[in-house]
C-alpha cells in the first residue's frame, strides 16, 4: 500500500502555509544582504574578453561546476565528500517534499510503484542517511575543529544550523519509522524500515506522532528562514559568487581608467577626484563585497598562504574576515587601516594561491591589492625599502637602485640585434631584472644564444625597459599606466607584434594589462618559446643522467595555468622529480608583489621553498623566473654553498646540441 | 609668507661607476635626468614649512625646458609654484644671478632654501654665492628650521655635532639630510594637480663667467680585484682575513 | 701669491691647508677662529673666538681688501664652507670648491658626479678662493705658538645659541688608521654596538653610511662619504654598505678596503681588495672571537 501524506496530521497545509511567512522572512534576510552587497562602488568593467558562455552576467562553466557541484570543495577529500553527502542528500530530500507536494496539491501518484519504490523509498532513505552522515561530519568538526577554522577567528553560527538540520533529519527518519510501524513496511525505504523494526509500536502513537511531525516541519522551516542570518547563506551567495567570477586566471586587477581624470584635470576640483584605491569598506566594488559576505571563514586560503606559513602578520582569511566583520556592522565609512596594519597589507606576494584554493570562488588578493592602491596613490604609504625600488622606478625607470651594472653589462661579451622595424619577426623584451641583477643576466645570454642556434629572427631594444609590473604589484596605478603607455607608443611606432619575455611578471604584464591600455602582442614566455623551437625541430638538447625538480613560478603557474611545458622541457634534460607543493599548490618563492625588495617580518618564505626544493635530493633546482631564480639563490645559501638554482633557459643553454 | 627652494635637475646620481660615460666632459644625455638628492630633502624642508606656518612655497631653477615634468615632482610634493629659468651653464655666477632675477621677481621672500650640494658638479657653493648675491645671511648644513618669536631658528649639523642657530636677518639655507626631512612620495592627486600647474619660464640673463679654465674631465680607473674569502665557517674567514690583512702589512 | 687660511684653531684641518699653500707662497697668512693655541709658522695671524661665519664675513672682507691677498684658502668644512661661498660672491672673486689634488703651475683637481669623475682647472685670474677636501692633503706637523691679532667684527646676523658634541668613542674618523663602517645593512641602531667591539679591538673608529644614518640609526657626525667625512685609513671595513659613489667619495683615499655583504652584486665589492659575502651577523662576531682570542 502507498504511503498516504499526512498521516494523522489533520491542518497539515497549515505547514505549507507557514512556508509564506517564511519566505518573507527569507526573503528579507537575502535583501539585508543585497542592500549592504550594493552599497558598494560600481564594478570597474574588464576589458579582455573571456570566450566563455555566459547568461545576462554569469558565468555558465564556473556557476555550475564551482558554485552548484562544489568542485573545488573536494579538494580536502573528506570535508568535500561530507558535504556532498550533506548537500546532495538534502537537494533529493527536498525533491522529495516537493514530491509530495505535488501528490497532495496535484495528485501526482508519485507514491505508487516504480518510483514510489526508488525514488520516495529508497533513494530518499539513502539520501537523509547520507545528509545525517555529513551533517555529523560537520558536527564533530565544529568540536574539534582542525587549525584553519580557528585560525584569526571562528565563525560562529555552525554549530546550531548544523544541529538543527540533524535534528530535522532525525525527527524525519522517526517519524518514517512510526508511520512505517502503524501502516505496514514501506518498500524500498529500507532506514525507515530498519528503525521501524526496532521501536516497535509505541503507545499514543497520535500524540507523539502529530508533536514530532510540527515540530519536524517547525524546526525544518525555521531552519530555511534562518538560512540567510546564517552561515548557510552560502546557499545562495557561494553559486552567485562564483558565478559572478570571471574565469579568468591570476588576480584580475583590470587597468585604473585615469585618461578621463588626466583629460578633465583642468576642470575636476582635486577633492572631487574619486578615491584610487580602497580605503574605506564603500570604496570596495559589490562584486568584493559579496566576496566578503560570502566567506565563510573555511580557512583553506590560510593554510597556502606564504605569509602565514613564515610567521607573517598577514593572513588572507583574516584581511576578508575582518572586512566581512566590517560590512555585518555596515561601517562603510571607516578607515580600514584602523583595523588592517599597513605591513600586513604589504606582506602579500601576490602569489594567488588564496585565490587557487577558495571554494567560493572569493578574490583575496584583489581586495588586498586594492587598498595597497590607497596606501600608496593617496597617503603614499609603503615600507622602506619596498618605496626606495619605487622611488628609483619613477625617476630613472627600473626599481634596482643601486644596482652595480650599466643597462647594456650583460651583453657585453655576446653580440645581440636590434629590433628592426618590418624586418625582425620577434622581440625579445629583456625587462629590468635580467638587466640589472648579476646573476639574472646569464638568462638573458643564455636566451639570446639559444635563439641565434635556432635561427629565430629576434632583436632587441636599443634601451631597456621596464614593463612597470613593479608598479603596479607596489601598488601605483598610476606609474605603471604612466610607463606601460611610454612602452606602448615606442612599441608601435616599431611596429612590433610579437613578444619574448624573460620573466614572468613582464608576461603577465602584457598579457592581462597592456591589451586594456591599447597594447595588443603575441607574448611569449621564454619556455614556451624554447618549446616551441624543440617541438619544431629547430632546437635540440642532449639528455644528462641528472635529477631536476622544478620551481613553478606564480606568474606562470596559478597566474597563467602554465604547469606543463616548463614539465616538458625539463624532461628532455633531465628527470623531474616534483616537490612536495608543486603545479597549482606550488609555493612563491616570496620575490612577487613588490617583496622582492622587502624587509620581511617572520622567517623567510625563500628560505622554506629552498628547503622544500634542496629535500628534493635533485640535482639541479630549475626555475623560470628571474625573482625566482634569485629568491632561490639566496634561500639555498643556508642548506648548501653549491649553486644548484638555474633558470630553465640556463639549462637548455647549457645542454643544446 | 614666501619661501623659496632652489632645485637642479641632474643625471642619474646613483649610475654605476662601471657604466659611468662622459661626453664632452659631461655626464653622457642617456643618464636619466632627476631633482638631486639634497634638493629633494630641501624641498621636504620646504613643504613641512609651509604646512606648519600656512606659506607659499615657490620652486625655482635654473636649467633646460625639459627639465620641466621632472620639476613637477617637486610641486606635487607640495609646492604652490614653479619658476625655471631657461639656461645650460654650470658656472655658478651665472646660475646665481639668475636665481636670483627669478627670486626678485617674487617679492617679499621670508627665506631661501637649497640642497647642500648638488649631485653633478659637487661643488655646493651656488648657495652661498646667491645668498651673496641677495644680501642675505647664508648657513649651511641645515636639517631643520623653526619659528621662534618672529625669528628663524636653524639646526646646522656640524663635523662633531649640532649648533642651534638665531638667525636674525634673511637667510639662504642649504639642506642636507636628516631621518627628519625624508622626501615624501606625493600622492596621485597631488601629481595630477601638479601637471595643471602654472609654469613660469624666464629667459636667462647673460652673466661673465668665472674666470678659471676647465682643462679636462677624466673617469678615474678604479683598478681593484677584490679577493673573496670563502665563508664555509665564520671563524676560519675571520682568521684568513686578519692574515691576509698583515701579509700586505695594512695591518 | 699672497695667501690667507682662514679655519678653525684645529691641528689637522691647519696643517692640511699649510701644505696646500705651499704650492703658493711661502708664509701664509692665517685668520684662526675659535678657541685654543694656534701653532707658527705663518706670517700675520688674526684671530677671532667667533666661528659662525655670516658673523665673520664683513670683517674677512675689510682684511681681504686692505691685505690684497691673491689667495684665499679654506676647508670644505662646515665653517669653511659658511664663508668660501658668501667671500667670493662679496668680492666678485672665482672660487673652486672640494679641490682633492694640486699641481703646479696652478692646476688644481676635484671631484664631480660624485666623485665618478674628476675635473682638472687651471687658475686663470686671482684673486681666487679654494676650499680643499679633507684628508686630501698630507698634514704638515707645525708646532709652536704664534702671536695674533685680534679680528673686530661688525653685525653678527647670527646667534648661537647651543652646541652639542655628539660623544666621539675613541679615535676621530679623520684620524684613524682603521674604521669600521656600518650601512643600511646594520639593520638596527642596536646592531652598531658590535661594530664598536670590532673597532674597539682594532684600536678604530667607526663610520657610518648615509643609509645608516637617514635611518637614525647613528648621528651623522659619523657619515663617512662625499657630503660626510672624508677618512684615509689603512683598513676600511665597510660593513652591509652598498657602496653607492657618494660613500666611495669618502674613501678614495683609504689603503685597503674589506667588504662584508650579504648580497654578492652589492657596488662595494668593485672597490674592495678583500670581499666576505656573508651575513656580517656571523663574521663580525667571529672577528671578534678571533681577535680577543688571538690577537692581532
Amino acid at each position: 500500500m502507498g504511503r498516504t501524506p499526512y498521516w494523522l496530521i489533520k491542518y497539515g497545509f497549515i505547514i505549507d502555509l507557514l512556508s509564506i511567512p517564511v519566505g518573507f522572512v527569507f526573503a528579507y534576510g537575502i535583501f539585508i544582504h543585497w542592500k549592504r552587497i550594493r552599497m558598494g562602488t560600481e564594478r570597474i568593467k574588464l576589458n579582455i574578453s573571456v570566450s566563455t558562455p555566459k547568461i545576462g552576467p554569469f558565468y555558465i562553466k564556473p556557476f555550475i561546476f564551482i558554485g552548484i557541484l562544489g568542485s573545488k570543495i573536494y579538494k580536502k577529500i573528506f570535508s568535500g565528500i561530507a558535504h556532498g553527502f550533506l548537500f546532495w542528500g538534502m537537494v533529493l530530500l527536498l525533491l522529495g517534499t516537493i514530491s509530495v507536494l505535488m501528490n497532495v496539491v496535484f495528485g501526482i501518484p508519485v507514491f505508487k510503484g516504480l518510483f514510489n519504490y526508488y525514488f520516495m523509498g529508497f533513494t530518499l532513505d539513502l539520501a537523509g542517511l547520507l545528509s545525517l552522515a555529513g551533517v555529523l561530519f560537520f558536527i564533530f568538526r565544529r568540536i574539534f575543529p582542525p587549525q584553519r577554522i580557528t585560525a584569526f577567528k571562528e565563525k560562529k553560527g555552525f554549530l546550531l544550523v548544523e544541529t538543527s538540520i540533524a535534528f530535522v533529519i532525525i525527527t524525519g527518519f522517526l517519524l518514517e519509522s512510526l508511520r512505517i510501524s502503524y501502516n505496514g513496511i514501506d518498500p524500498g525505504s529500507f532506514i525507515g524500515n530498519w528503525i521501524s523494526g526496532i521501536i516497535g509500536k509505541p503507545g499514543n502513537i497520535k500524540i507523539i506522532y502529530q508533536s514530532i511531525w510540527w515540530i519536524h516541519g517547525i524546526v525544518a522551516l525555521a531552519v530555511i528562514a534562518y538560512i540567510p542570518y546564517s552561515p548557510l547563506v552560502h546557499l545562495i551567495l557561494a553559486p552567485i559568487n562564483s558565478g559572478l567570477s570571471r574565469p579568468l586566471s591570476g588576480l584580475k586587477m583590470g587597468v585604473m581608467n585615469f585618461s578621463e581624470l588626466v583629460d578633465n584635470v583642468e576642470e575636476i576640483q582635486e577633492d572631487e577626484l574619486p578615491s584610487l584605491g580602497v580605503g574605506r569598506l564603500a570604496d570596495f566594488s559589490w562584486k568584493r563585497l559579496l566576496d566578503f559576505s560570502t566567506c565563510l571563514w573555511c580557512g583553506r586560503c590560510h593554510e597556502v598562504c606564504p605569509a602565514v606559513l613564515t610567521g607573517k602578520s598577514l593572513t588572507p582569511k583574516g584581511i576578508i574576515v575582518t572586512l566581512s566583520e566590517l560590512l555585518k556592522e555596515e561601517k562603510f565609512q571607516e578607515s580600514l587601516f584602523n583595523y588592517i596594519s599597513i605591513n600586513t597589507i604589504y606582506n602579500c606576494t601576490t602569489c594567488a594561491a588564496c585565490i587557487e584554493v577558495c571554494p567560493v570562488s572569493i578574490n583575496q588578493t584583489k581586495a588586498i591589492m586594492r587598498m595597497r592602491q590607497y596606501l600608496l596613490m593617496e597617503l603614499s604609504e609603503i615600507p622602506e625599502t619596498m618605496g626606495r625600488a619605487y622611488k628609483s622606478l619613477e625617476n630613472r625607470g627600473h626599481p634596482f637602485f643601486g644596482t652595480g651594472f650599466g643597462p647594456n653589462d650583460w651583453q657585453k661579451d655576446i653580440d645581440v640585434p636590434i629590433f628592426q622595424k618590418e624586418k625582425t619577426e620577434y622581440l625579445l623584451w629583456i625587462g629590468c631584472s635580467v638587466a640589472y641583477e648579476e646573476r639574472a643576466q646569464n638568462i638573458a645570454r643564455s636566451m639570446v644564444k639559444i635563439l641565434k642556434k635556432a635561427g629565430v629572427s629576434f632583436g632587441i631594444l636599443p634601451d631597456i625597459r621596464c614593463t612597470g609590473d613593479p608598479a603596479k604589484q607596489m601598488g601605483s596605478e598610476f606609474l605603471f599606466i604612466e610607463i606601460a603607455q611610454q612602452n606602448i607608443e615606442y612599441l608601435s611606432s616599431l611596429g612590433v607584434k610579437n613578444i619574448i619575455t624573460l620573466c614572468p611578471h613582464c608576461y603577465d604584464s602584457f598579457i592581462h594589462y597592456y591589451p586594456e591600455i591599447g597594447g595588443i602582442y603575441r607574448v611569449f614566455p621564454h619556455v614556451l618559446m624554447i618549446k616551441k623551437l624543440l617541438d619544431s625541430g629547430k632546437l635540440h638538447l642532449k639528455k644528462q643522467n641528472i635529477n631536476i625538480t622544478l620551481h613553478d613560478s606564480c606568474y606562470l603557474g596559478r597566474h597563467n595555468k602554465i604547469f606543463d611545458e616548463p614539465r616538458e622541457l625539463i624532461s628532455y634534460i633531465g628527470k623531474l622529480i616534483e616537490m612536495k607543493r608543486n603545479r597549482e599548490l606550488s609555493l612563491c618563492c616570496g620575490g612577487g608583489g613588490g617583496n622582492y625588495w622587502t624587509e620581511e617580518e617572520g622567517t623567510r618564505i625563500n628560505r622554506e621553498r629552498a628547503r622544500e626544493a634542496f629535500e628534493t635530493g635533485a640535482d639541479v633546482i630549475a626555475t623560470s623566473c628571474p625573482f625566482c631564480l634569485l629568491m632561490l639563490t639566496d634561500g639555498i645559501k643556508g642548506f648548501t654553498q653549491e649553486n644548484k638554482v638555474f633558470d630553465i633557459a640556463e639549462l637548455c643553454e647549457n645542454f643544446m646540441e | 609668507m614666501n619661501i623659496v627652494v632652489c632645485a637642479k635637475v641632474v643625471p642619474d646620481y646613483e649610475v654605476p661607476a662601471s657604466d659611468f660615460e662622459l661626453v664632452n666632459g659631461r655626464a653622457h644625455k642617456r643618464f636619466t635626468r632627476m631633482i638631486g638628492l639634497y634638493d629633494e630633502n630641501a624641498v621636504e624642508v620646504g613643504v613641512q614649512l609651509k604646512e606648519k606656518y600656512n606659506g607659499n612655497l615657490i620652486i625655482i631653477s635654473y636649467g633646460r625646458e625639459e627639465d620641466i615634468p621632472i620639476l613637477r615632482k617637486a610641486i606635487a610634493m607640495g609646492g604652490d609654484k614653479l619658476i625655471i629659468i631657461i639656461g645650460n651653464s654650470d658656472d655658478p655666477y651665472i646660475i646665481s644671478e639668475n636665481l636670483k632675477m627669478g627670486i626678485e621677481r617674487i617679492g617679499d621672500v621670508d627665506f631661501v632654501l637649497a640642497g647642500r650640494q648638488s649631485a653633478d658638479m659637487d661643488r655646493g657653493i651656488v648657495p652661498g654665492i646667491l645668498a651673496g648675491m641677495l644680501n642675505y645671511t647664508f648657513v649651511p648644513q641645515v636639517t631643520q628650521i623653526e619659528l621662534i618669536n618672529g625669528l628663524w631658528k636653524a639646526i646646522q649639523v656640524t663635523e662633531k655635532g649640532i649648533r642651534e642657530i638665531k638667525v636674525s636677518k634673511k637667510a639662504v639655507f642649504s639642506i642636507t639630510d636628516d631621518p627628519g626631512n625624508i622626501p615624501r612620495i606625493p600622492p596621485v592627486r597631488r601629481i595630477l594637480a601638479a601637471k595643471k600647474m602654472p609654469v613660469e619660464k624666464l629667459n636667462e640673463i647673460q652673466v661673465p663667467p668665472m674666470q678659471i679654465e676647465e682643462i679636462s674631465v677624466d673617469i678615474p680607473k678604479i683598478e681593484i680585484e677584490c679577493e673573496f674569502l670563502s665563508v664555509e665557517d665564520p671563524k676560519e674567514a675571520a682568521r684568513a682575513l686578519l692574515n691576509r690583512l698583515k701579509e700586505e702589512r695594512y695591518l | 701669491m699672497k695667501t690667507l687660511i682662514i679655519e678653525i684653531i684645529d691641528a689637522a684641518r691647519l696643517g692640511e691647508l699649510y701644505t696646500v699653500s705651499k704650492f703658493f707662497t711661502d708664509t701664509p697668512d692665517l685668520v684662526a677662529l675659535g678657541e685654543g693655541d694656534i701653532p707658527s709658522g705663518f706670517g700675520k695671524v688674526f684671530h677671532t673666538d667667533e666661528i659662525l661665519g655670516a658673523n665673520i664675513l664683513n670683517a674677512l672682507l675689510d682684511l681681504i681688501k686692505d691685505e690684497r691677498y691673491e689667495l684665499i684658502l679654506l676647508s670644505s668644512s662646515t665653517e669653511g664652507n659658511s664663508i668660501a661661498s658668501p667671500l667670493a660672491s662679496f668680492l666678485s672673486l672665482p672660487i673652486i670648491s672640494e679641490v682633492i689634488g694640486i699641481e703646479k703651475d696652478f692646476i688644481v683637481k676635484k671631484p664631480l658626479y660624485g666623485g665618478k669623475a674628476l675635473v682638472t682647472y687651471k687658475i686663470k685670474k686671482t684673486p681666487i678662493i679654494i676650499t680643499i677636501r679633507r684628508n686630501s692633503f698630507e698634514r704638515e706637523d707645525l708646532k709652536g705658538s704664534s702671536n695674533t691679532i685680534p679680528l673686530e667684527l661688525k653685525d653678527k646676523p647670527l646667534e648661537l645659541l647651543a652646541e652639542k658634541e655628539e660623544k666621539v668613542e675613541g679615535v676621530p674618523l679623520e684620524e684613524a688608521d682603521i674604521i669600521v663602517t656600518g650601512g643600511r645593512g646594520i639593520g638596527a641602531p642596536e646592531n652598531f654596538k658590535m661594530l664598536r667591539e670590532l673597532a674597539d679591538l682594532l684600536k678604530g673608529a667607526v663610520g657610518a653610511s648615509r643609509g645608516a644614518v637617514d635611518e637614525g640609526w647613528v648621528p651623522p657626525q659619523m657619515q663617512v662619504g662625499q657630503t660626510g667625512k672624508i677618512v684615509a685609513p689603512n683598513v676600511y671595513f665597510a660593513i652591509g654598505v652598498s657602496g653607492a659613489s657618494q660613500h666611495l667619495a669618502g674613501i678614495t683615499n683609504a689603503k685597503c678596503v674589506v667588504a662584508i655583504n650579504i648580497d654578492e652584486e652589492a657596488n662595494i665589492f668593485k672597490r674592495a681588495n678583500f670581499g666576505i659575502v656573508s651575513d656580517y651577523r656571523k663574521i663580525v662576531p667571529a672577528l671578534i672571537d678571533v681577535l680577543r682570542e688571538e690577537g692581532i
